[in-house]
């Protein structure tokens, strides 16, 4: 019912609708900035977590023999490190990058649901507070790999039912995290941007969320069979009640999979933002682009089994596996002959954003191919559960995806701060990381060509000057990492201003660009043009 | 001879409507009920179609998570749209300025009194956060815009204050 006052009887809308003060800014956060802002500090922290917990793997494996930590607490951290920087950093930071940029870049003021933005975030400290306090639980954290493959992991001690809680909150973040992205893409798009001129970044966000919204009942359902088996007596993956465990590796690698895909596909994304900019050309075949995405997120859904080849399965299962795998290096050949294309005959200039993609570019290929050769059978019977798959998935994770977000930390920094970092320090970053990462990852290739297995703390001596040189690039790497801190502390504290378009020389596209740096201007001089 | 040549020229009919502009501020909203319909359709099929394949099998409890998460899917998506229906319009009369607000609690108005009115871009109380376009009189205030993009707040801010004007003062609609 309308009714009309006078300004003084009139219902005021004069509350105050600004941020919270100190704390509670971040608190109560709704603003998709300050949300982005808070996954990415969450996952920069939760990196250096992960990172040190890789250190502890590192310098017990410097050399033959045990010698710093006891084989149960290593097994606690290779389990630890990898559920760390799965869900709590390369996951967060993909969520944290999609907050900032998704409503930039689609022209919307905010995320579709901004209050369930704030809950998602904050789920995650809980989550890793009850994962890390299982470090100091009798019978330790747990330590049966991230996979929790039972019946290992139902040899945990009191951290099973905080494992699977943490895991559950960790999925139920991601869920939320990717319904706003999903619904913020599909209805909040500026009008006129159809789907077919969205920013890459967006289309490849939105294929992930599709394979996110998929697959995370799956991981909840089986890590709810598991605390069923546990506690309440039924036997889903117990072979003594006739259950069937290795039924739990066929449903966590349904999602394990597609999860793998989730933690590159927006990686694809930022390097196809980031490769025209400083090539100065469009991206090369944008639809074939975005059908690859499409194509290999299908894909995903259909080679879940070659991460269990040694269980034994049916031939004709085992060819279909390796054919559908293989038949991923035809979407993902076409993004990599795009953006070679982009760069073919491009004006190329090397800002630390373009040296991350181009690295990127070359090392994500190597963990590709050795992608290519676990997909082989009789292949991966000889690799299986060696050093190989170790260097395989690491060269896909971290010079893959990690260095995707550093690529876009360095590309969006000054928009979001308004601020140029330092040019030189960040080129050196760039050089350190990707020397160590190499020093760190190549030599374990070799060490699983030799048949060193993987989550062993202690090995045969024929291994050591190799697991030497890897643990040297380990803390190399590690300490690098400190330099991409002190870059962006001091790029948010101030630096020289950042024009509106941040890469003057360059052709940066998309909406975000238009804006001013830091995007929410709130004086301006000239008046726009009045629509 | 015609007599009717001698007669003076109609005067113009005076306009019986005050003159007055009327801005009307719409949240823009991509998806139509049945495109959005189509695509909760696109994401529940394969969802359910994974956990009815678990089911089978015997993993039951993968088909209430997936229930659980197509409802969060549905119920965000059904009040994305919600929000979409938010309306505005902003009445400039010889004399006052009329706010409108309509949201899902109903209508909300305030007027104005024209010539003692202002119109405020405030900066952002903290960093990254979006400016707020105030209409400001006799230590009263309205905020309009909440759901626009900063770009779009910004334009609407310049044609206010053409609008309105500032404080003791009445420029022509």
């Amino acid at each position: 019912m309308a009714h009309a006052h006078d300004a003084h009887a009139a219902h005021d809308h004069h509350d105050d609708h600004g941020p919270a003060k100190g704390i509670g800014r971040w608190l109560f956060a709704t603003n998709h900035k300050d949300i982005g802002t808070l996954y990415m500090l969450f996952s920069l922290l939760m990196f250096f977590v992960g990172g040190t917990m890789a250190l502890v793997i590192r310098a017990e494996l410097f050399q033959p023999g045990m010698q710093l930590v006891d084989p149960m607490f290593f097994n606690q951290m290779t389990t630890m490190h990898a559920l760390i920087m799965i869900f709590g950093a390369v996951m967060p930071a993909f969520v944290g990058l999609a907050n900032w940029m998704i409503p930039l870049q689609v022209g919307a003021p905010d995320m579709a649901l901004p209050r369930m933005n704030n809950f998602s975030f904050w789920i995650l400290p809980f989550a890793f507070t009850m994962l890390i306090g299982t470090l100091f639980v009798p019978g330790g954290a747990p330590a049966g790999g991230w996979t929790m493959y039972p019946p290992l992991s139902q040899q945990t001690g009191e951290a099973f039912p905080m494992l699977i809680f943490a895991v559950h909150l960790m999925g139920a973040s991601s869920i939320m995290g990717a319904i706003n992205v999903i619904v913020t893409i599909m209805n909040m798009r500026a009008p006129g941007m159809s789907l077919l001129k969205m920013p890459i970044f967006v289309w490849t966000w939105l294929i992930t969320a599709y394979l996110l919204i998929a697959v995370m009942p799956v991981l909840a359902g089986a890590v709810t069979m598991l605390l069923t088996d546990h506690y309440f007596g039924t036997t889903f993956f117990e072979a003594a009640g006739g259950g069937d465990p290795v039924m739990f590796q066929h449903i966590f690698w349904f999602f394990g999979h597609p999860e793998v895909y989730i933690m590159i596909l927006p990686a694809f994304g930022i390097v196809s933002e980031i490769i025209p900019t400083f090539s100065r050309k469009p991206l090369f075949g944008y639809d074939a682009m975005v059908y690859a995405t499409a194509s290999i997120a299908f894909l995903s859904f259909i080679v879940w089994a070659h991460h269990m080849f040694t269980v034994g399965m049916p031939l004709a299962g085992q060819m279909f596996f390796m054919l559908a795998t293989m038949l991923i290096a035809v979407p993902t050949g076409v993004k990599v002959f795009n953006w070679t294309a982009t760069m073919f005959k491009g004006s190329i200039s090397f800002e630390p954003p373009m040296l991350f993609a181009i690295s990127f570019l070359f090392l994500f290929t190597i963990g590709g191919f050795s992608g290519l050769m676990l997909a082989i059978v009789p292949a991966d019977f000889q690799y299986h559960d060696t050093y190989f798959v170790v260097a395989h998935f690491h060269y896909v994770l971290v010079p893959g995806a990690v260095f995707s977000l550093m690529a876009a930390a360095y590309y969006w920094l000054p928009k979001w701060t308004g601020h140029m970092y330092n040019m030189k320090l960040a080129k050196a970053h760039f050089w350190l990381s990707t020397i160590f990462v190499n020093v760190l990852f190549f030599p374990q290739h070799f060490l699983g060509l030799a048949g060193m297995p993987r989550r062993i703390p202690d090995y045969s001596t024929q291994f050591a000057d190799w697991n030497m040189i890897s643990s040297i690039g380990a803390f190399g790497f590690g300490l690098s990492q400190l330099l991409f801190v002190y870059v962006i502390v001091a790029c948010i504290r101030g630096g020289e201003k950042a024009s509106d378009k941040v890469w003057d020389s360059g052709r940066p596209h998309g909406l975000e660009w238009t804006l001013s740096s830091p995007p929410p201007y709130h004086s301006f001089e000239t008046a726009p043009e009045v629509k | 001879m015609n007599a009717r040549a001698d007669l003076p020229p109609p005067r113009p009919t005076p306009d019986p409507a005050p003159a007055e502009r009327v801005l009307e501020l719409v949240p823009h909203r991509s998806l139509t009920p049945k495109t959005a319909r189509i695509f909760i359709v696109s994401v529940a099929v394969p969802t359910f179609a994974v956990a009815l394949m678990f089911t089978a099998q015997g993993f039951w409890p993968v088909l209430p998570f997936a229930g659980l998460e197509i409802g969060l899917l549905t119920w965000a998506l059904r009040a994305s749209m919600r929000s979409g229906l938010e309306r505005e319009t902003i009445t400039v009369t010889e004399d006052s300025v009329i706010i409108r607000h309509w949201d899902r609690r109903g209508v909300q108005s305030s007027v104005f009194p024209r010539h003692w009115s202002r119109v405020t871009l405030h900066a952002p109380p903290a960093a990254l956060h979006p400016s707020r376009l105030v209409l400001e009189s006799r230590g009263h205030a309205c905020e309009v815009g909440r759901f626009l993009t900063e770009d779009e707040r910004r334009s609407l801010a310049v044609r206010l204050k053409q609008l309105v004007g500032n404080m003791n003062e009445t420029p022509a609609l």
